[in-house]
């Protein structure tokens, strides 16, 4: 069992963990690419880029979404997110991982505010799973990964909530840590080719929305002649 | 502001089919405008060919590789749908409406997509798949209230304009706007309308006429004049309906003594390209651009029409020259510009009722057309209120993306598109309703008159005209081309 563990944080960690990083390039030089060619492409080049920062900061930090529409979905929604991104960046326990893997560290979370932030995500997420079967709505939308993302999302919270505050037997503490790893190195192959790849690409959509509404100068012409219309009566 | 949902009897209504049983069997389409006959044959393959061809020489496939990718089917873009408002059926929501593009797209265009779909046999394009879309497209009105609450930043009304367009290249459109545009295109009149020549020249002169009655002093049409600073051209169905528009707009060129002319080599700037096809946008641009070339004029002057001025702004640099191309404006921006620099004189007290702004999607959204109308009201109009939400985040009139022109469905854009509409210029209770294009006063006239409001529409140069004032400053100015 240990040596299970052992490699997983170690070897299998490091190649999940690489694969992650790969797989964020590439999404994201992709979109910066199609964005950049369709930029080049288009006839007119004027964007407001200053609206689409403006847009893409508001998205960043979407507390006005809380007053407007779904006030519940939202605020769990940005709950979520918070711990998704901090729990695993800041835990003093990571860091000390992140610390043998690079050689350095940096500041963590109290312990106190790590528990409770781990606490609030796991409620956040399960509260997305029940709003997302309870609304008829988001019934009809979803499909079955909207339900098992969160529900996978948060299997690492649970076990590493499980494992750091309660006193449970070593034999149980490793497969729970055994899980733990596994099910975040799921999530790590898994994120750059699923929808959770908008962590990296979210900032470019208002670009990416202005540019599309950019066309190429001479579209008619060639959509003609690949269709075959060339000549032929409106 | 909520709408409330309509009921039963409202949504039957709405939705009753338009056309005989023998056409829809017979073009095999059950949706509720008229199609033209077309060729029926192996729809899905020439449909995916389309696409195909759409998106080799076009800009939208990096845009829906990334709206796959971003897709998080959160519904928060239902809210704002007034569509959707009004059915309250999930279909109409508008992630669900794009998904079934994106889907098509994912199966046919995506490497995974294509190895899942052909591994397991699944999800390939159907005829009832481009039925649904055929149908649900034309419900949605490219308003793009969408966009505003969508948190991945997807642009139904872009995969909305997408995907009519590659209906119509297998010959699935409103026959409404594509006989229009065939008329403008390829047609004796060149124009929407089919107005011949004399006709036009016959009713400005009778404008003319009017307006040298009613403000005693000559104020021209000026036809063809060369070199001006504006080239003046307004969706042509305002020469034949919204005469006091246009007579307005003449007064404020009189009074504001501009160098202005009017083609009559082509004369209407409605571009129902940009609501079905990206080609026929394209070519209806080429010829604005060429009159305005032939006329030499500085600059293109689209009166009160939001789509027209979108398309005229936005796609002549497209097709026409890119930063060097001839700038596009609305006639808004222009008068606001001469009252500011108090080139126009308005009488403060002229409309003492109450008076509301309807924002045109088209300008507004974006931030471009909306506090000058305001100022402009507020300089002639003493009791103005907003309907709620306004501005960039207006509501619909309900016909917006063309559907307006769509005569058969009058009743499905007056109880469910127009709904949400209704009901906020119902909650001001304006003796008036202004509302500053071609596409929205037609749309606000019906729904007025469908959903029983007692509330008068009317156009901002058509009170602009009442305002007016012509004092000794601008009554003789005369500039070079009115004398011509
Ligand atoms: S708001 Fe955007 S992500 Fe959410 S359901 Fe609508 S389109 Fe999908
Ligand atoms: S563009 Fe307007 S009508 Fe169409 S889906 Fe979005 S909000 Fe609804």
């Amino acid at each position: 069992m240990q040596g299970l563990l052992d490699f997983a944080e170690g070897p299998l960690f490091r190649l999940t963990f690489f694969i992650m990083v790969l797989g964020f390039a590439r999404v994201f030089i992709l979109a910066i690419w199609g964005a950049v060619d369709a930029y080049r492409k288009a006839g007119d080049k004027t964007i407001a880029w200053g609206t689409a920062t403006r847009k893409t900061i508001g998205w960043l930090v979407p507390i006005r979404s809380v007053f407007t529409h779904k006030p519940f979905y939202s605020m769990f929604s940005i709950l979520l997110h918070i711990g998704l991104i901090l729990v695993p960046i800041l835990l003093l326990a990571h860091v000390r991982l992140w610390e043998t893997a690079l050689g350095f560290g940096w500041l963590t979370l109290p312990k106190t505010w790590a528990d409770l932030l781990t606490l609030a995500t796991i409620v956040a997420g399960v509260a997305i799973i029940i709003g997302r079967i309870a609304s008829s709505n988001l019934r009809f939308l979803s499909r079955k990964q909207d339900y098992l993302w969160p529900l996978l999302l948060i299997i690492p919270f649970v076990t590493g909530y499980i494992c750091s505050n309660t006193a449970v037997t070593p034999a149980t503490y490793q497969i729970l840590m055994l899980m733990h790893v596994l099910s975040s190195e799921l999530i790590f192959v898994l994120i750059p080719f699923t929808k959770i790849a908008h962590c990296v690409i979210m900032p470019l959509s208002q670009f990416i929305m202005l540019i599309a509404w950019r066309f190429p100068a001479h579209v008619d012409d060639d959509v003609c002649t690949t269709l075959n219309k060339k000549g032929m009566q409106i | 502001m909520r709408t409330e949902v309509i009921t039963p009897e409202e949504h039957e209504r709405a939705f009753a089919p338009t056309k005989k049983p023998e056409v829809t069997e017979r073009q095999k389409l059950s949706v509720r405008y008229h199609v033209e006959d077309y060729d029926i044959a192996d729809r899905p393959r020439r449909f995916l060919e389309a696409f195909a061809a759409i998106l080799k020489h076009s800009n939208y496939r990096f845009a829906l590789e990334h709206f796959i990718r971003m897709t998080t089917r959160c519904s928060k873009c239902a809210v704002e749908c007034p569509i959707y408002q009004a059915t309250d059926d999930p279909h109409d929501i508008p992630c669900h409406r794009s998904e079934l593009l994106l889907n098509v797209y994912r199966r046919h265009f995506t490497l995974a997509g294509s190895l899942k779909g052909r591994l397991f046999g699944t999800g390939h394009l159907t005829n009832d798949k481009i039925e649904e879309m055929a149908d649900s497209f034309w419900n949605c009105t490219a308003c793009r209230r969408c966009t505003i609450e969508c948190p991945a930043g997807i642009d139904h009304a872009l995969i909305t304009h997408l995907g009519r367009y590659i209906l119509s290249e297998i010959g699935i459109s409103p026959r409404a706007l594509v006989v229009s545009v065939r008329e403008q295109l390829e047609g004796t009149t060149g124009n929407t309308s089919a107005i011949p020549l004399p006709a036009l020249i016959d009713t400005l002169e009778f404008l003319e006429e009017d307006m040298k009655e009613e403000k005693g002093i000559d104020i021209k049409f000026p036809l063809d004049v060369e070199g001006c600073d504006y080239m003046f051209i307004p969706a042509v169905s305002d020469f034949l309906i919204e005469a006091e528009t246009l007579m307005g707009i003449a007064a404020v060129m009189k009074a504001t003594g501009a160098s202005w002319t009017i083609g009559t080599q082509y004369f209407d700037a409605i571009n129902y390209g940009l609501f079905y096809n990206d080609r026929m946008l394209e070519r209806i641009i080429r010829k604005l651009v060429a009159e305005a070339e032939r006329l030499k004029a500085k600059n293109i002057l689209i009166g009160e029409c939001g789509h027209a001025s979108r398309s005229a702004k936005y796609f002549v640099p497209t097709h026409c020259g890119g930063k060097n191309a001839i700038p596009a404006l609305n006639i808004m921006e222009y008068t606001y510009e001469m009252l500011r620099k108090g080139k126009l004189k308005l009488n403060p007290n002229t409309i003492t009722e109450t008076v509301t702004y309807h924002d045109p999607c088209n300008i507004a959204r974006q931030g471009w057309v909306v506090n000058q109308p305001r100022e402009l009201i507020k300089a002639f109009c003493t009791n103005f209120v907003e309907m709620t939400p306004n501005r960039e985040k207006g509501i619909c009139c309900g016909g917006g993306g063309g559907t307006v022109s769509i005569d058969e469905i009058r009743t499905y854009r007056t109880t469910v598109g127009g709904k949400a509409k209704a009901d906020q210029i119902r909650a001001t209770g304006a003796k008036y309703v202004i509302a500053p294009c071609a596409n929205c006063k037609k749309q606000i006239r019906e729904l007025l008159e469908d959903q029983k409001i007692d509330c008068e529409m009317i156009g901002l140069h058509d009170l602009i005209y009442k305002a007016i004032i012509f004092d000794e400053s601008n009554k003789s100015i005369d500039t070079e081309n009115q004398k011509g």
